[in-house]
Parts: structure tokens; C-alpha cells; sequence
């Protein structure tokens, strides 16, 4: 009878025997590492597949009601609706008399400089110190003009150094600006200025600011603000400044009364703000102000009658009346409507500007209805919100700005949503480190060198491994070069030199010149094709996976349109079918140029007016990296 | 530039020039990535101002350059809007030069062909590049660390250990060079690495090179002490190798651990970091005894992987080395994973380090896992290197053969 410990001996035996195998142990090393990268090589298709699926899927699943958890403050600072408000019928009467002078200037079609002055007076009237600022962009299609109000109240408990914003932009969000106005928001800023004054407990000074048209009246505010210069814009100096602004409340009252409060967070070039501030302002609205949250303007139509479903009719009655699906469908409706804004690095509202000065801001949208919600519940929710702000000892903080928010009260953290897009990259990369060792090496099959079967009639056929030389400076010429064409593009477009349509031809048309480059027909070496596949998947991975960290919605967008293309380029012995896939990954890469002209225009607006990058981004990476592909196919292999 | 004067070398000149005078260095001066508070341009700038203005610039913690660039740039050399890029371009191209003699002397060839590409790698390599372009004089280290090497491969002693003595004052970790460099300057530079043997050289040859290097050291110590009028440029400047007083970021590995670390370990993880560097020395010296140049690049490797207040331009140096040694290439085992972990560290690095310090929505952790990432990329291409070097001595291998390390 063995003992144990014989037992455990033996079968640690067994295991050694299992995993080193019998022998010299180096030859059962280089056995088993062979093994493995034999199995690594053949399983690759696979695990290709296996990352693609799992992260398109993910990405998929994101709206899911599996994902998600409930919404918390982190910062216990905050203190959110602890506080008591005084905001009353009076100053309702108020806000509704200089609603009143609003609506008259509005009959009046009075100038911007008019408004202007009528809120600075009613600054002064309060007895806070106000200017008016004048500005003008110039643009390449057109020069914005006009004129800021705003005014500074000092903080009477601290020296001023901190400050809060509140603002409201003389044009609503609705339509992105498309000329309804924010009277209610700008009376709501006004009146609680006057409000605001009596009470000696503020910390930090408030910065009042009505800026004019939508986005441009707060960038031209801003920058000034914070003494920085931009080419185009022309605006006067500030009078008046305050401290470092720490958050920022942004009011959007377009309408007559509202029912329920949207919370606007995007901020350009796909900056978030703390996500402490839009739960704060949030929790304030349900307990203080009685008003329910919503993000953005989406109405969920189970909680409200006479909403259309969001669910589309084509889909059969017994799922759209399923419980899951219809929450399937309200939270890809709220997600897609955030990588919209996120991907194209546009601003969801004013709160938008100020992200980049590291202030966090968002805008609190009363979102149009016939009740029951009025002056009298924004006006306490931005009570209690800006005494909350006033708590604040430090800037918010904690890594509480990558979120993904499906409902107002549900969020994702960042390892919910972020693997989705790293595994599409992974996937790319392990093509991209494929498509390296098949440059590299060439299986073929050679008659067997062995003595005794070279005697047989058939010589034996083996599989052999033939190393060839990768021609990886010529590939990375193209690629450069490829790149310095999208900058080529860049500065065309922005100049607008010349019809969208000719644009796209032209620099379809300009790789092929670049395809000429490589030095062609090397004997025994790899067609330069090969190469340049390998190295644009593993520099297009690299390019998402880091963009993911900083823009999460701009990197699925690259993973949806480059993963799956860029990874199944390939060349063709017929020209024809050369000629077509370089044609399709030209209306790929190019496309938007012809079927986009507006959104065009959008981005182009937005990068030379608010320096949003995701024009030059655009021309400069993914055009590139999607010629790149084209040429890809182009070239014979 | 250089005897021939190869058209060709002059046009990289002239271009590099060009870049020198592009507007890039207000934007790039007070990155972290390319220049540490050893060898910040702004801080320079700062010290010479106090030194001509009767005040002791080493009085305060801001102030940690080599006295000799102190009294070479308040005298000879002052630094002004146009002088300054002129300098780093000609540092550079300095670089450049001494990489291509170094090229030359090991293929044992006047000129070839690939000396206008070993050029254009160290003109053009953004690792070395983008640092130059901020001042920081870690691109004058990276040029004397080549002169010294070059002088030695060349049987220059005296003005190899001249080279190497001042590279040594701005720099002290580089004294991890001064074995290889004496060795370096009894034996020849040729590539021996495909035939191993046995070092054949006088080892006692060395003994009045390294008295002569003492030399040259203290006359350089003297020299900067005259210049400051006390000592306390010693603790400032080679004690702050040492004892790590100023923790700003930068891409190397100290600065962190030592923000993490509690005050009563420092003194004992101070001496363990500095004593690591050392290890290196006697290993690599004595398996590449037959090619003392490899050695001397492996050690300038370990030097750009470990060195305190490290900036981009020293793993900058190190792959721009690589182009000295082609014969290795087909042995190295993971280049493209190397360059890919570099590719992904070079585009993290400056993301993480904005997203902590310029957009505030990150915090130190980020970069910390950005210059982890970078350092594996620096140890991937340092442990691919020594594979390499001793791979290559077995040579091509029949069939079903393979090389194993035991």
C-alpha cells in the first residue's frame, strides 16, 4: 500500500512525464514550443473570428438591460438636495416680467447689441457689475458677428479665486441651433441673478454669461476668458474677470413650460465631464425641483401616454411589447444618440466649450411640454445645484469621467464598454501579425531530400517553410506617403478649392500614382502587398485601441467601418476585380465627400470655428489608413 | 560636415536645420517625455540667468546641469532664439557623423551605401528628434556618449576618454560606459560576433588609460568647481542621480516608485536602483569580449531601459545603434512585436501624460502604465539584442535543427 506521499510523487511524475515528455528535456522544449506555435498558427483564422465576433457582439450588446449599474455620488462633498431653497412665487413674477422685455426685443428684431446691452443692464440694475463683449469669426463661407452680456458677482466669503458659470445661449439647442430661442433660459439667468445676490453663503464668485447666437457667442467668451488666441476670431477684451471656473451649469428653455429635465454632457472633441455633476443636478431635479430626468430630450414612452414606441413597427407585435426589447430600445436610442455627438467630437450643447478649459459643465434642457413644470422648479433645481457646486473644497476628480450613460439613472463603467472596441483591435492585430509571418515566410512543398524514399519512382512531397525577404521600407514609403496626401486633402478642402466631387476623384486617383513607388518584381522577395496589409492592420489596431481610451464612440465608429474591410483586403490575378475593390475602398475612404456634403460642412465649420478635430482626423488617419487598404488590393501580389 | 562632403549629408543637415527653426519648440519645451529636470532647456536657461547675475544657481532644487554647460553657454556659446536651435542641429548632426564613422570603421570600409540611411536614422529618428527640437541636453549626452565611442573605435584614447570624462560630468549613470569604452580602445571594432573568441587584447593596457581617464575626470571636477566657486554643484548635480530629489514624470521607471515609496525605505531602494545599473557591466563586457562594440551598445540599452530622469532621447540612442549592426538582423526573434509595443508606447505616452496632467480627467496611474509599456518595448528590444548577438555565432542551421538557451 503507496503512502500519500508516494502517491503525490507519483503523480507528479506522471505530470512531469505529461508535459516535458521522455528524453532530453531542451528536445521536449523545442517539441512542445513548436507544438505550440503550430497550434497558434493553424487555430489563427479562428481566434481572428472568435475576437471579431466577441466584440462586434459586445458592441451590440451594449444596450442590453443585463449591462449597467445605478448611478452614485462619489464625491461626498457634494451633498446634493440637502438644502432648503427660497426661490419663490416673487422671483417667478420676476423672471416673467423680464420674459416680458425679452419677448419685446424678440417682436422688435432687436440687434444683438441691443439684447446685449438690455441684459447688461439688467445686470447693473441688480447692482453686479456687467459688460458687454462684441465678436466676429471669420469663417471661409461666411463671418459670425455678435455680442456677449455677462456679469460677475463676487463671492462675499472668499477671495474669489474659484468661480462657478451659469450661462444661456441667446439660440436654443433645439435643432442644434436652428434659430428657436432661449427667452425662459436667458429671463431664468437674469432672475436668478437678482436672487442669487441676497444670499452672503456663496464661496466661490458666479459667473453670469448671455451669450449670443448658439455656439459661437460662448466660444468667443471663453477663449477670451482664458487668454487664449485663435486666428480667426476677433473679440473684444474681458472687463471683468473672476477666478478659475470649476463647473458650469448651462440653462436650454426653449419652450413655454416643460415637463420633464434632459441632461446635455457631451463637450467637443468627445470630452465628458465628471460624471458627479450630471448625478448631482440630476438627484436634485427628482427630490428638489419634483421635475423627472431624462437624457437628453428622450421621452420614454412607457412612463408617458401618447409618446410613439421606440421600438420600429416592423418588428413583430409579441417582441415589441416584450419588456427587454423595448428597454433594448430606448437605451440604443440614448447610445446612439451619444456616439453621434462623441464620434464626431461635436458639442451637445454651450456646455460643450467650456470641457476643454477642464471645467465640468453640463446643459439642463426643460424639455418642451404644456406642463406642469415652469420657472418656479428650474428655478430651485438651479438653487440647490449651485449651492452643491459650492460645496466643492476641490475640483471634481476621481476617474469618474469615462461613462457611458443608458438611462438617467443606469451608467457603464469604462471596463463595461471599452473591451468591445479592444478586442475588434486585437483581432486587426492579430491579422496585421498573420499577414507579417506570411510575408516573411512561403510554404511550399519540395520533394523530399530523404536517401531512402528519392529511390522511390514518386519523390515524396514535403510542406516546407522558405524564408523571403519583406520589403517593409517600400511599404512604409507608401504608407507615408499615403498620409501626406490626406494632409493634401486637408488643406484643400478647408479652402474649399475646388468641387467635393472632383476632390473625390483626385485623390482616389492620386495612390495609384503612389502605387508606383515600390521597387517592383524582387525575385525572392515578398510582394510588397503583403507587407503593406500587415503593417496597416497592426498601425490601424493601434490606432483604435488608443483612440478608444480617448474617445470611445470615435474608435467603435473606426472599428465598424475599417475592421472587417481593412482585414479581408486582398489582391486579385484579375484586373478587372483589382480595379473594382480599389474603387470600393476609394468610396470607403473618400465617400463622404460626395454623399456627406453637409455633414462636410458641419465638421469643417466645427474645426475652424470651436478646433474640432475630427476633420483634419478624418483626412489625415482614416483616409490614409482606407487607401492604404485600397492599394492593397491594387497591387499585384 | 564631413570630408567627402557627400552632397547627400548635407541635405540631411540642411533639413534638420530647417526642422530646428520650425515653430514646434514653444509647444514641445516643457514636455516631460523629452526633457527632464537634468536637462531641461527652460531650467538652463534659469540657471544661467541666476550665474550671471551673482547669484549661486545650485542654491536652489531648480538648477541641476553640469557647471561646464554653465560656463560654456553664459560664455562662449550664449543661448539666444537663433544660436540655440543652430547648437542642437550641430550636436546632431555631430551625432549623426560620429554614428556613420562608427558604421564605416566596423565594415572597415571608406564610404558605403548605407551610410546616407545610418544618418538619416539618427537625424530623423523621432526619439531623437523631438527632444532636440526642445533643447534638451540630453541630445549633447547622446552626441558625446557617440564621440567617445567613435574616438575609441578610431584608437583615439586621449580624446575618447575626454569625451566620455565630460559625458560623465553632465551625466553620471553614463559611467556605466567606462569599462567598455577602455576596453573598446585596445581592441578593434570590427564584427567578430558571428566568430567568438577569447579576449585577446593586454587587459593591463587599460591602467594607464583609466589613470588617464581619472585624470581627465578630476582636471573636469576641478575645472567646475573653480567655475561655481564651492562644491555644492556636486550634490546637485551627480547627487541628484543618486538620491532622486525631484519626482516630476518622466518616461523612465524611478520616478514613480519613489512617489509610492514611504521615507523611511528610500535611502535602501535608492542604493538597489543605482546598484542594478551596475550588475550589467561585468556580464555583458565579458560574453561580447570578442566584440566590445556590441557590449558597449547593449550597455547603452540598459542605460535608456533603467537610467534615472531618462528622456526619450536614450532609448532614442539605442535603436539608432541598431543600424550599426545589420549582420544581426535576421536573428533578432520579435522585432515586429518590439516595434509594435513602441508604436502603441510613443502614442500613449504623450496621451496619458495630457490626460493626467493637461485634461485632468486621468491621474497618475495612466502615464505610470504608459512608461511600463515603454519600458517593455525598451526591454524587448534589449533582451532581442543579446539573443540576437550570441545567436548569430551559431549561425545558419540545417533542417530541423534549432537553437535553444539553456
Amino acid at each position: 500500500m503507496p503512502t500519500i506521499i508516494q502517491k503525490v510523487q507519483g503523480v507528479f511524475a506522471a505530470v512531469r512525464q505529461r508535459l516535458r515528455g521522455g528524453g532530453d528535456p531542451n528536445a521536449a522544449r523545442i517539441r512542445r514550443r513548436q507544438a505550440l506555435s503550430q497550434k497558434l498558427w493553424r487555430g489563427l483564422p479562428f481566434i481572428r473570428l472568435v475576437l471579431f465576433l466577441v466584440g462586434y457582439l459586445w458592441m451590440l450588446a451594449l444596450p442590453s438591460s443585463q449591462f449597467g449599474q445605478r448611478i452614485y455620488i462619489d464625491e461626498n462633498g457634494l451633498q446634493p438636495a440637502q438644502v432648503h431653497t427660497y426661490w419663490n412665487w416673487n422671483d417667478v413674477h420676476r423672471a416673467d416680467r423680464i420674459l416680458d422685455d425679452l419677448e419685446r426685443l424678440r417682436d422688435q428684431n432687436a440687434t444683438s447689441d441691443q439684447i446685449a446691452s438690455y441684459s447688461a443692464g439688467v445686470f447693473e440694475k441688480l447692482g453686479i457689475s456687467a459688460r458687454t463683449q462684441r465678436y466676429s469669426f471669420d469663417t471661409v463661407d461666411s463671418t459670425i458677428n455678435g455680442t456677449n452680456a455677462y456679469a460677475v458677482l463676487e463671492s462675499p466669503r472668499a477671495s474669489g479665486t474659484e468661480a462657478i458659470l451659469l450661462s444661456a445661449s441667446w439660440l436654443s439647442m433645439t435643432g442644434e441651433g436652428d434659430g428657436t430661442l432661449n427667452l425662459r433660459g436667458v429671463a431664468s439667468v437674469l432672475a436668478l441673478a437678482g436672487y442669487l445676490k441676497k444670499y452672503s453663503l456663496w464661496a466661490k464668485d458666479l459667473v453670469f454669461v448671455i451669450s449670443d447666437g448658439y455656439l459661437d457667442g460662448m466660444q468667443a467668451f471663453i477663449t477670451t476668458y482664458h487668454g487664449l488666441r485663435q486666428a480667426n476670431l476677433h473679440a473684444e477684451p474681458l472687463e471683468l474677470s473672476s477666478g478659475v471656473v470649476w463647473t458650469a451649469l448651462n440653462i436650454d428653455y426653449p419652450g413655454h413650460s416643460f415637463s420633464h429635465l434632459g441632461l446635455f454632457f457631451e463637450g467637443l472633441n468627445g470630452r465628458l465631464p465628471n460624471q458627479d455633476l450630471m448625478n448631482s443636478v440630476g438627484m436634485i431635479s427628482r427630490h428638489t425641483g419634483g421635475a423627472p430626468v431624462l437624457v437628453y430630450d428622450h421621452i420614454d414612452p412607457r412612463e408617458t401616454p401618447n409618446v410613439p414606441s421606440v421600438v420600429p413597427s416592423w418588428v413583430p407585435q409579441w417582441l415589441s411589447n416584450n419588456e427587454d426589447v423595448q428597454e433594448y430600445a430606448m437605451r440604443a436610442k440614448t447610445i446612439a444618440r451619444h456616439m453621434n455627438y462623441q464620434a464626431r467630437g461635436a458639442a451637445s450643447g454651450v456646455h460643450g466649450l467650456l470641457h476643454q478649459f477642464r471645467i465640468d459643465a453640463i446643459t439642463v434642457f426643460a424639455v418642451p411640454a404644456t406642463g406642469p413644470h415652469g420657472f418656479y422648479a428650474i428655478g430651485k433645481i438651479l438653487e440647490s445645484s449651485l449651492r452643491t457646486m459650492n460645496n466643492l473644497l476641490e475640483r471634481l476628480h476621481a476617474s469618474f469621467f469615462f461613462f457611458l450613460l443608458v438611462r438617467p439613472e443606469i451608467f457603464m463603467k469604462i471596463g463595461m464598454y471599452l473591451p468591445s472596441v479592444i478586442l475588434v483591435g486585437t483581432a486587426m492585430l492579430f491579422s496585421g501579425l498573420g499577414e507579417w509571418v506570411n510575408a516573411g515566410w512561403l510554404l511550399t512543398s519540395v520533394p523530399s531530400v530523404d536517401d531512402e524514399k528519392s529511390k522511390e519512382a514518386q519523390p515524396q512531397l514535403v510542406e516546407k517553410w522558405i524564408r523571403r525577404d519583406r520589403p517593409v521600407l517600400d511599404a512604409v514609403m507608401v504608407m507615408v506617403s499615403t498620409h501626406g496626401v490626406g494632409y493634401v486633402l486637408f488643406e484643400a478642402i478647408k479652402r474649399r478649392l475646388a468641387h467635393p466631387s472632383i476632390f473625390f476623384l483626385l485623390f482616389s486617383a492620386v495612390p495609384l500614382l503612389l502605387a508606383r513607388l515600390p521597387q517592383q518584381d524582387r525575385p525572392g522577395s515578398a510582394p510588397t502587398s503583403a507587407v503593406l496589409k500587415a503593417l496597416n492592420l497592426c498601425f490601424t489596431s493601434a490606432v483604435i485601441s488608443i483612440t478608444a481610451v480617448l474617445n470611445f464612440s470615435l474608435a467603435a465608429a473606426l472599428a465598424v467601418f475599417m475592421g472587417i474591410p481593412l482585414t479581408v483586403a486582398s489582391s486579385s490575378p484579375s484586373p478587372s476585380i483589382r480595379l473594382a475593390k480599389y474603387t470600393g475602398y476609394s468610396i470607403l475612404a473618400l465617400g463622404w465627400l460626395m454623399f456627406c456634403p453637409e455633414e462636410t460642412r458641419k465638421a469643417l465649420w466645427n474645426w475652424e470655428v470651436l478646433r474640432v478635430w475630427l476633420a483634419p482626423f478624418v483626412c489625415v488617419v482614416y483616409v490614409p489608413l482606407v487607401l492604404q487598404s485600397a492599394l492593397v488590393c491594387w497591387l499585384p501580389s | 560636415m564631413d570630408r567627402d562632403a557627400d552632397p547627400a549629408f548635407l541635405a540631411l543637415f540642411a533639413v534638420r536645420l530647417a526642422l530646428a527653426f520650425a515653430p514646434l519648440h514653444e509647444t514641445l519645451k516643457y514636455d516631460q517625455q523629452l526633457s527632464s529636470p537634468l536637462t531641461s532647456y527652460s531650467r538652463l536657461r534659469e540657471g544661467i540667468y541666476l550665474f550671471e547675475h551673482g547669484v549661486d544657481p545650485y542654491s536652489g532644487g531648480a538648477f541641476r546641469h553640469s557647471p561646464l554647460l554653465l560656463s560654456l553657454f553664459s560664455t562662449a556659446l550664449p543661448l539666444t532664439r537663433y544660436t540655440s536651435p543652430v547648437l542642437w542641429a550641430v550636436a546632431d548632426s555631430i551625432a549623426a557623423w560620429a554614428l556613420v564613422r562608427i558604421w564605416r570603421l566596423r565594415s572597415g570600409a571608406k564610404s558605403t551605401t548605407r551610410d546616407r540611411q545610418v544618418a538619416a536614422l539618427y537625424l530623423f529618428n523621432p526619439y531623437i528628434l523631438l527632444p532636440s527640437l526642445a533643447f534638451s541636453t540630453s541630445s549633447l549626452e547622446n552626441a558625446l556618449s557617440l564621440l567617445s565611442v567613435m574616438c575609441a573605435s578610431s584608437g583615439r584614447a586621449s580624446a575618447s576618454l575626454f569625451t566620455l570624462a565630460t559625458l560623465i560630468h553632465l551625466s553620471l549613470p553614463s559611467i556605466l560606459l567606462l569599462v567598455p569604452i577602455l576596453l573598446l580602445n585596445i581592441t578593434r571594432p570590427v564584427s567578430r560576433l558571428a566568430l567568438p573568441r577569447l579576449f585577446d587584447a593586454d587587459l593591463k593596457r587599460t591602467l594607464p588609460l583609466f589613470i588617464e581617464f581619472l585624470g581627465y575626470a578630476t582636471l573636469l571636477t576641478l575645472a567646475s568647481t573653480l567655475v561655481c566657486g564651492n562644491w555644492s554643484w556636486m550634490g546637485q548635480t551627480w547627487g541628484a542621480f543618486v538620491t532622486l530629489p525631484d519626482l516630476t514624470p518622466n518616461p523612465g521607471m524611478w520616478w514613480y516608485f519613489f512617489t509610492e515609496m514611504f521615507d523611511h525605505f528610500r535611502p535602501f531602494f535608492l542604493m538597489v536602483f543605482s546598484v542594478h545599473l551596475l550588475i550589467y557591466v561585468a556580464p555583458m563586457c565579458i560574453k561580447f569580449q570578442h566584440d566590445i562594440l556590441y557590449a558597449s551598445f547593449l550597455i547603452i540599452g540598459v542605460l535608456a531601459l533603467f537610467k534615472p530622469y531618462p528622456t526619450l532621447s536614450d532609448p532614442g540612442l539605442f535603436i539608432s545603434m541598431f543600424a550599426l549592426f545589420p549582420e544581426i538582423y535576421p536573428y533578432l526573434r520579435h522585432p515586429i512585436v518590439t516595434g509594435l509595443i513602441h508604436l502603441h508606447a510613443s502614442l500613449l505616452l504623450p496621451l496619458f501624460n495630457s490626460l493626467w496632467l493637461r485634461q485632468g480627467t486621468g491621474n497618475a496611474n495612466f502615464f505610470y502604465a504608459s512608461t511600463l509599456v515603454f519600458g517593455m518595448g525598451n526591454g524587448g528590444a534589449l533582451l532581442d539584442a543579446v539573443w540576437a548577438g550570441l545567436r548569430i555565432a551559431v549561425g545558419k542551421l540545417e533542417d530541423g535543427y534549432e537553437v535553444i538557451q539553456e
